[in-house]
């Protein structure tokens, strides 16, 4: 099976792909700030965003259900939390701000993750000083996020085929023995990627 | 001129009490294409690992591999490494870089070269291999044929003088086997091919090893021994289609 | 518990973060001078194993399903530091590609479940190690500690989002809390189902894991569990008590207010205004609190019973008769 479903976009042709990822780093990051921090009476402010990254969206060539699919995904859990400012004064104008800059930091993150690919974001970490150690971890982990996730596939699809039964408890039973296959699987893989790290240099 | 490989009697046990190697022995001349062949467990990888000083986890007081005259222990095993190119039998494990361009760049990198010469020596490397043009893709988006070259690529950017391939068909469309064993031709290297894809060591390998149960059954010319059926069906392998004409002797 | 952009007001946010990166940072060092570097893609691999652990479902009642967090059983399987930077890791991810937890709140995420929850199920973990031996120790421990953990990073969530004055203290805590109790049942069980399937196939995956941590882990683990205690005797008490804007007074005296009045362009525009009734609401969560931590507790010391006898009667078929 393919993962491209998780960054699928990330590298196609627009404009605003050939940006340097630094720059769309950074601009995110003000973008955020700037959002966060203002206070809701500035609505201009945030109609403005709302437009300039509509804008933007058409650029990418993204399929707008795409980038909508994503927003849905995750605005539930902002509202989960955001319903809890609702039992206080000035609760509904709390409320609405919060949705409000929520929504917008998400579209600019859902913006940023589809246009620049994460191998360039690490690289520009790098040079913004990120300690060594933690983007090698970081780089390692993306990599193989995605061959783990296979082999979560073909070890689930291996035991669904023998079993047959449905009641929950044997369902955590058999979810929990997963996720232990996995970790022993995991470290078996580290030493065999330790041996090929080692074998051209490493250390 | 010393021999590429040298190792005298090899012993190795796993950690868990498993003999894999019991008493291996055999010399590879420089530039010689040499096929490693034996069935499942038989030990090949266990021998290839031993090649790069991968294993035994701390190396021993007398070493029984010797790279071109070179006897491998601790201190100069990150130098042997650099001698001897190994590829690994999962692809998964050995591309551990999120892009092509940094896997294959990351041997010459950690062997301290600049940047210009990195980068002129991973060119060199995906052409051999005819990946130009994929250097920013995600390994994960990669095709099991690709990805093998990609790790081919990776070794060959270190410029090794013995490449230790293990089963570098598996897992490779006829067309992509054709491909990488018309790359391997191309390659001036001192061989030596671990694998169970019999045509390919017809193809390139001139001497052939038979390894079972750790230890080196026979060891000899290829069509000698690959054509020897009594031979093949005793350590579970097979005469191959091409030598079915020939009969040794 | 991921806090999206937004909740958190740039006070707290450059607080957790100064937080985050020293504790990161600390991780990160250690982990240079203490772990070997065969282990370094071990902490890579075990980031993406718990990011992946993370995505599979776990069926609740009624068609819901809960998922694991895993900073206990990372720091269970990796010792604390490499739990650390593995917990990091995961968020740092989720933050910048899935856009799960904020940008600007990533230091907030990082701090509540990459430090305190790692180093809450460290230390509970270690400290009730000295008490319950064996295996079924080891469960009991394992279980009690995933709890705890995950309820005191809730507690630290909700006390992030009141003092941002996204959320009065008095309904984010008893919310927050009350949530995380339940979905700490579910945590402490996936993890001691876990711990348990993999000491039954590689148990000697459990033992090796102090090697990150130099001898003295008893104390360090106390240590841990002590800060851990008094933050949240900070966070908790002062609420609990009738006296209102607690977190704002604990800020105050801790010099954070001063910092935040000095930079007027970070408004946090919403005061924190305790309704009258409210802190009998933060009271009776304590309560319940203490009360569920002993039902837990009871509850893993049975589990982890069960789990351990199976676990032997398990191997004893499987094992070979005996040959003189
Ligand atoms: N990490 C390990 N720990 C313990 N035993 C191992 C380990 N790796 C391999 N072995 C054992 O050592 C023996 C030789 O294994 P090896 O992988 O070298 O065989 P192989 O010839 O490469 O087999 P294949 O054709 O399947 O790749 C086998 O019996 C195997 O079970
Ligand atoms: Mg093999």
């Amino acid at each position: 099976m393919r993962h491209d479903f998780l960054d699928r976009y990330s590298r196609l042709d627009s404009p605003i792909h050939r940006l340097p990822t630094t720059a769309k780093l950074l601009s995110t990051l003000c973008v955020i700030s700037a959002t966060v921090t203002l206070h809701f009476t500035h609505a201009w402010f945030f109609i403005i965003v709302a437009g300039v990254l509509l804008i933007l969206s058409a650029l990418t060539t993204i399929p707008w259900r795409f980038l909508f699919g994503r927003l849905m995904v995750l605005e539930p859990f902002a509202l989960g939390i955001a319903v809890m400012a609702l039992f206080q004064e000035n609760g509904v104008f709390v409320f609405l701000s919060i949705l409000t800059k929520s929504t917008l930091c998400l579209f600019t993150v859902i913006l940023l993750s589809n246009t620049a690919p994460f191998a360039e974001i690490l690289l520009s970490l790098k040079r913004f000083g990120v300690p060594k150690l933690l983007i090698t971890i970081l780089a390692l982990m993306y990599r193989y996020l995605f061959v783990l996730i296979d082999e979560t596939e073909r070890l689930n699809r291996a035991r669904s085929s023998r079993t047959f039964s449905n009641s929950p408890i044997r369902k955590w039973h058999t979810m929990a023995s997963l996720i232990g296959q996995l970790f022993v699987r995991s470290t078996e893989r580290a030493e065999r990627i330790y041996a090929a790290m080692s074998a051209r240099g490493w250390k | 001129m010393n021999p590429a490989i040298e190792i005298r009697g090899l012993q190795f046990r796993y950690p868990d009490g498993k003999e894999a190697l019991r008493g291996i022995s055999f010399t590879i001349a420089d530039g010689e294409c040499v096929g490693l062949v034996g069935p499942n467990g038989s030990g090949k990888s266990t021998l290839l690992l031993h090649l790069n000083g991968l294993l035994p986890e701390s190396l021993p007081k007398d070493p029984n591999v010797v790279v071109y005259g070179r006897a491998l222990n601790k201190e100069n095993a990150a130098e042997i490494r650099r001698d001897v190119g190994l590829l690994f039998q999962d692809p998964d494990d050995q591309l551990f870089c999120p892009t092509v361009y940094e896997d294959v760049a990351f041997g010459p990198e950690q062997f301290g070269l600049d940047k210009e010469k990195v980068r002129a020596v991973v060119t060199k490397a995906l052409e051999t291999t005819s990946l130009l043009g994929h250097e920013h893709r995600s390994p994960h988006h990669l095709s099991s044929g690709e990805k093998r070259r990609v790790c081919l690529a990776g070794v060959l950017a270190c410029e090794p003088r013995v490449l230790a391939l293990d089963e570098p068909t598996s897992n490779l469309d006829p067309r992509g086997k054709r491909n990488l064993i018309q790359t391997l031709k191309s390659i001036p290297a001192t061989k030596i091919i671990a694998t169970h894809d019999l045509e390919m060591v017809v193809e390139l390998c001139s001497r052939t090893i038979v390894l079972d149960q750790g230890t080196i059954i026979a060891d000899g010319p290829t069509h000698q021994l690959l054509g020897d059926e009594k031979l093949m069906l005793a350590h579970g392998l097979e005469k191959p289609h091409i030598l079915r004409h020939v009969h040794p002797h | 518990m991921h806090i999206p952009d937004g909740f958190l007001d740039a006070k707290t946010a450059i607080a957790t973060g100064m937080f985050s990166i020293t504790g990161l940072g600390t991780a990160l060092r250690r982990a240079e001078r203490h772990v070997q570097s065969r282990k370094i893609p071990l902490i890579g691999l075990a980031a993406a194993f718990i990011f992946v652990a993370q995505m599979l479902n776990f069926p609740v009642a009624s068609g819901t399903s809960g998922h694991l967090l895993g900073a206990t059983l990372a720091a269970v399987l990796l010792g604390p530091s490499a739990a650390i930077i593995v917990m990091s890791s995961v968020l740092i991810v989720q933050a910048l590609i899935f856009a799960d937890g904020g940008i600007l709140a990533l230091g907030a995420n990082i701090f509540n479940m990459a430090i305190v929850a790692t180093l809450c199920g460290y230390g509970i973990y270690k400290i009730l190690q000295i008490f319950f031996r064996g295996e079924q120790g080891r469960l009991v421990a394992v279980g009690f500690a995933s709890w705890c953990a995950t309820v005191i990073a809730s507690v630290f969530c909700a006390g992030e989002l009141a003092w941002s004055g996204t959320a009065l203290w008095g309904t984010a805590f008893p919310a927050m809390a009350g949530v995380h109790m339940l979905t700490g049942l579910g945590e402490a069980t996936i993890t001691m189902l876990v711990i348990a399937a993999i000491s039954k196939t590689r148990p000697e995956l459990l033992e090796d894991n102090d090697q990150a941590v130099p001898a003295n882990g008893r104390s360090t683990a106390f240590v841990y569990v002590a800060l851990i205690v008094i933050g949240l005797l900070l966070l908790v008490a002062p609420h609990a008590s009738p006296l209102p804007d607690g977190l704002e007074q604990v800020a105050s005296s801790l010099g954070f207010e001063h910092k935040a009045t000095e930079a007027p362009i970070l408004p946090s525009p919403i005061k924190d205004y305790q309704l009258p009734g409210i802190p009998s609401a933060g009271t009776a969560t304590i309560v319940a609190g203490v009360i569920g931590a002993l039902a837990v507790f009871a509850l893993s010391f049975l589990f982890a019973r069960v789990l351990a006898r199976r676990q032997k009667s398990a191997v004893h078929p499987s094992s070979p008769p005996n040959r003189q």
